[in-house]
């Protein structure tokens, strides 16, 4: 619970007791502009659900975070809708109410420029230690706001019981692997959307409706997201998945049949969705803020964040302790479109894609 | 006037308006102020952009930009043989929930005459749970359904041990329709139930005393008493479907995309003006359709006046009822149903105890256990989000059944413009959850400022107020109908002994709606449980998540890696906790009947 919502607690309970409740609603007053008591060492961090709880990356940093900096206490956010969240509180002129977001990738970062004439987030990248040991090939802000601490690659699973790897974009349209794939909705979905671009990096603008119309014809399917996609694959609807190329890492050991988690690279490529971390131009705790994202690009913080988010690190030479490396593979060539390649045209390359689906 | 109707209706009134002000109103126009106004200004643009883009609307889209040269591409199209017309988006949208509704209907309506009309033992039982499928999470649907009629599913292998098979439902659309019957035949089933319930045995015996046969006698006095549930359910199943969203592209795929998905994906990618327009021109068509029906309830329904409910016969009676061709057709018509509903549920529970790999396993219950000893920050724990969701399922039910009510005695005055009102109070069924929720983030969780404070409405009691909101018109839906069957002379004699219109209303009509009043509550409770969307936004941390909460956290939870195990042991749970309410519901209820 933040300071605001101390203060909206105790508000309300006077509320109440003025009886001044409506309609057996608890209206609550306050929160406009700044919060005054800013040093008081609580780091507000938004990100995405799966990111906190037991057993997870978010849980070890603000363990670790804490045990190093006595003063400091680290509290999670978690909106449904992630970043628009914070946009939305920009535009509308509410209290953006954290200091950091974890978990942005390129697209988002886009679209938060897009969105706002003001800045959301604020330059870190020169005064944050640890920033310029980050894999230059990672950093997708120009403006150096958001600082990469982990990068997925998307890839293929596949089950070589049933198909041979694909090799290439290319082969997928051949009839051996008709009604083979299922892939995720670029609209909604974050593996889905990097697809749709690695397509659009493979075919080029001009060229991948007319791909994606003879994947169509072989039989693709779009399902809403990644879960009932990969689960759709579990349960043996089609031989090939769009994924990440961690697959194997929840996959090994005994008893586990890994013809069935084979990953597959396309034109001997994954395409790098990188996630990064940013801070809020209003936030209350700028030098924390700063200092947990150092904290994060720590050798201990990349190894642990790599092993419990299952995502490669950031900084370049850290090797994740474990089966980690033996499982999760790297793509021969990674490739992924900047923040000035999608500035502009992302949102016209997936409407048009998902129209051409959509109105087949 | 007043003082006719007794002061506890009119504040009954009030409160609700002010409730439906606060949570539903205000957050929903504001989020549709955007279709209609750009920068302040009052503009058709937007509309105009969606109506007139032949992605939405196909052929009709000349109608919105270019009218005059409607008649000319008519003559055209007439001229080169009538060819299949495209209606876009919408088109399809509505093609698909009309499917889902016939379906629906087909499947539902037996399933009612075997609740109503015969006794066997699990009757009750079976009538309680029927709505089950209500308070699950599309997730979860998806996953038994999967694991049912999947290609490797449990269907085809029940169709291939008679020789059968297999089947490819997966990425179809009569998948799809499937599974919008398996959300909503059950109301068919429990609406059309309480009906039948209700119908008055004397009226029926008198009939066939005067020498109509049974089927003329259920032509004449019961079907007509019927029909209105039978149409309620009917016309509800074509609003949801035609608004249903996750199951979709979960079942189907994005080539059978529906307004919905774009809507969702407009609020994505903040295009709010067209999200706004295409939930706008969603919201006019469903509420239209409920005003004309409506309309035509309130000139359909006659008055009953239910004394004394129709006797059930035994479903097996003797050995030689057993082939009695409507035994065999019930019969028939169970094992569809059992494949249906019970195939996917119980696929759901087999997933729970199952590995990817296929052997019996524990640890997915196990996992529940540690998530409850869990003390790390944002973990949701299973217990707490069980009593939550009871916690908020009965505070729903105590607030939208009196919201139920009032709006039904509202809807029976037969006033001028009542039916207007009756659609307007309608609204929240007719409304997109994906606008709902993006009108409560802008309105309730940043806020209106209201005399230079900003105004936030979070936490448990806005919770459950959102839960009442979406959850009342189906106690109204429900009560409507009955209520207006009551014979009026009932009312009226209690009247000239004195009682004012709340006791009319709580000690003699009530009671004599009884059935139609539990099935609501039912649907309320359902509702509240199942609901996520405005849980998860007015709540103001873990603290307040309910079961769905919990299993959504679940699917995202990778500790025993990227499978839905965990998830489908909640979804268990979800299952069992919400059988005993159901039953509970039921019996505290009928002992009112």
């Amino acid at each position: 619970m933040t300071r605001c919502d101390h203060w909206v607690m105790q508000r309300r309970t006077f509320l109440s007791r003025a009886g001044l409740a409506t309609a057996g609603l608890a209206a609550t007053a306050g929160c406009i502009g700044d919060s005054s008591n800013s040093d008081d060492g609580t780091l507000t961090v938004a990100t995405y659900s799966s990111f906190t709880g037991e057993d997870t990356a978010g849980n070890w940093l603000k363990s670790a975070f804490e045990a190093e900096n006595s003063e400091a206490t680290v509290e999670f956010r978690t909106p449904e809708n992630g970043i628009n969240r914070f946009i939305q509180r920009k535009a509308s002129g509410a209290t953006v109410d954290a200091d950091l977001f974890v978990g942005l990738n390129t697209g988002e970062l886009v679209r938060v420029d897009e969105q706002l004439d003001e800045q959301l987030f604020t330059t870190a990248a020169d005064s944050v230690e640890g920033a310029d040991t980050v894999d230059p090939s990672l950093s997708f802000d120009p403006e150096g706001r958001a600082i990469p601490y982990d990068t997925g690659f998307i890839s293929l699973v596949y089950d070589e019981g049933e198909v041979d790897a694909p090799g290439t974009f290319d082969a997928l349209l051949e009839p051996a692997y008709e009604n083979g794939l299922i892939a995720q909705n670029a609209q909604q979905s974050d593996p889905g959307r990097a697809f749709l671009l690695w397509t659009i990096k493979a075919k080029g603008p001009d060229g991948y409706l007319d791909y994606w119309e003879e994947l169509v014809d072989n039989g693709v399917q779009i399902l809403s997201d990644w879960q009932p996609a990969y689960q759709a694959y579990t349960n043996g609807e089609a031989p090939m998945v769009v994924s990440y190329s961690t697959d194997q890492v929840y996959y090994h050991g005994e008893g586990v049949d890994m013809s069935r988690h084979q990953v597959g690279f396309l034109n001997d490529q994954g395409y790098a969705n990188p996630e990064g971390m940013a801070q809020f131009a209003d936030a209350d705790n700028p030098e924390l803020a700063r200092e947990f994202m150092s904290f994060a690009l720590t050798e201990e913080a990349q190894k642990e964040i790599a092993v419990r988010n299952v995502q490669f690190p950031a900084v370049e030479g850290v090797e994740p302790s474990g089966d980690f490396g033996k499982y999760a593979l790297r793509p021969p060539e990674a490739v992924t479109f900047g923040y000035d390649e999608l500035v502009g045209k992302v949102d016209g390359w997936i409407e048009a894609w998902a129209r051409q689906i959509a109105g087949q | 006037m007043a003082r006719r109707d007794g002061w506890a209706l009119w504040i009954g009134v009030a409160a609700t308006l002010a409730t439906l002000v606060v949570v539903f109103y205000y957050p929903v126009g504001r989020v549709f102020a955007d279709a209609v106004a750009v920068d302040g200004r009052l503009t058709l643009a937007p509309l105009r952009a969606v109506l007139g883009d032949p992605f939405y609307t196909g052929a009709a889209h000349t109608l919105f930009i270019d009218p005059a040269a409607v008649p000319s591409g008519i003559a055209r199209w007439l001229a080169a043989g009538a060819p299949p017309v495209e209606f876009g988006l919408f088109g399809f949208t509505a093609y698909q929930a009309l499917l889902s509704t016939l379906v629906s209907v087909l499947v539902g309506l037996p399933g009612a005459y075997v609740l109503a009309r015969f006794e066997f033992p699990g009757r009750r039982f079976l009538r309680s749970v029927t709505i089950i499928p209500f308070v699950l999470p599309s997730i979860l649907v998806a996953v038994g359904f999967l694991a049912m009629f999947g290609r490797t599913g449990l269907f085809n292998d029940l169709l291939g041990i008679v020789g059968l098979g297999p089947v490819e439902l997966t990425f179809t659309l009569e998948i799809v329709v499937l599974a919008h019957a398996f959300y909503n035949a059950p109301l068919v089933t429990r609406l059309v139930t309480a009906a039948w319930e209700s119908v008055d045995a004397d009226r029926v015996e008198t009939a066939r005393t005067l020498g109509a046969s049974p089927l003329r006698a259920f032509r004449d006095v019961i079907l007509p008493q019927l029909l209105p549930a039978l149409a309620t359910a009917a016309v509800l199943t074509f609003v949801f479907t035609f608004m249903s969203f996750p199951i979709v592209l979960a079942l189907g795929g994005l080539e059978l995309a529906t307004v919905e998905v774009w809507l969702f994906a407009r609020v994505q990618s903040l295009d709010l003006t067209e999200a706004a327009t295409l939930g706008a021109i969603e919201t006019a068509l469903s509420l239209g359709l409920l005003y004309v029906y409506l309309r035509y309830e309130a000139r359909r329904t006659e008055p009953g006046g239910a004394s004394r409910g129709l006797s059930r016969r035994p479903l097996v009676d003797g050995i030689r009822s057993l082939v009695d061709p409507l035994r065999v057709a019930i019969f028939a018509y169970s094992a569809v149903a059992l494949v249906l509903f019970a195939g996917p549920l119980v696929s759901l529970v087999i997933e729970s105890i199952t590995t990817p790999a296929g052997q019996l396993t524990l640890d997915y219950y196990a996992f529940l256990l540690a998530r409850q000893a869990s003390t790390a920050a944002g973990t949701v724990r299973p217990f707490p989000a069980v009593v939550n969701s009871l916690l908020f399922g009965v505070g729903t039910l105590l607030l939208s059944i009196p919201m139920g009510v009032v709006v039904a005695v509202v809807a029976t005055r037969g006033d001028r413009g009542s039916r207007a009102a009756e659609a307007l109070l309608t609204a929240p069924l007719a409304v997109s959850g994906i606008v709902l929720g993006l009108g409560m983030l802008q309105a309730l969780v940043f806020g209106t400022t209201l005399f230079g404070y900003r105004l936030t409405v979070t936490g448990p009691v806005a919770i459950v107020a959102a839960h009442a909101v979406a959850a009342y018109p189906f106690v109204s839906r429900s009560v409507t109908p009955a209520l207006r069957s009551i014979d009026d002379r009932l009312g009226e004699a209690a009247r000239s002994l004195g009682a004012d219109r709340t006791r009319v209303l709580t000690d003699v009509e009530l009671p004599l709606v009884a059935p139609a009043l539990v099935a609501g509550a039912a649907f309320a409770f359902a509702i509240s449980v199942g609901e996520f969307d405005s849980t998860v936004l007015l709540s103001t941390g873990v603290d307040s998540a309910t079961m769905p909460v919990a299993l959504e956290r679940y699917v995202g939870d990778r500790s025993l890696g990227p499978n839905l195990g965990p998830a489908t042991a909640m979804g268990t749970v979800l299952l069992a906790v919400t059988t005993v309410s159901f039953v509970l519901i039921d019996r505290v209820g009928g002992r009112w009947e």
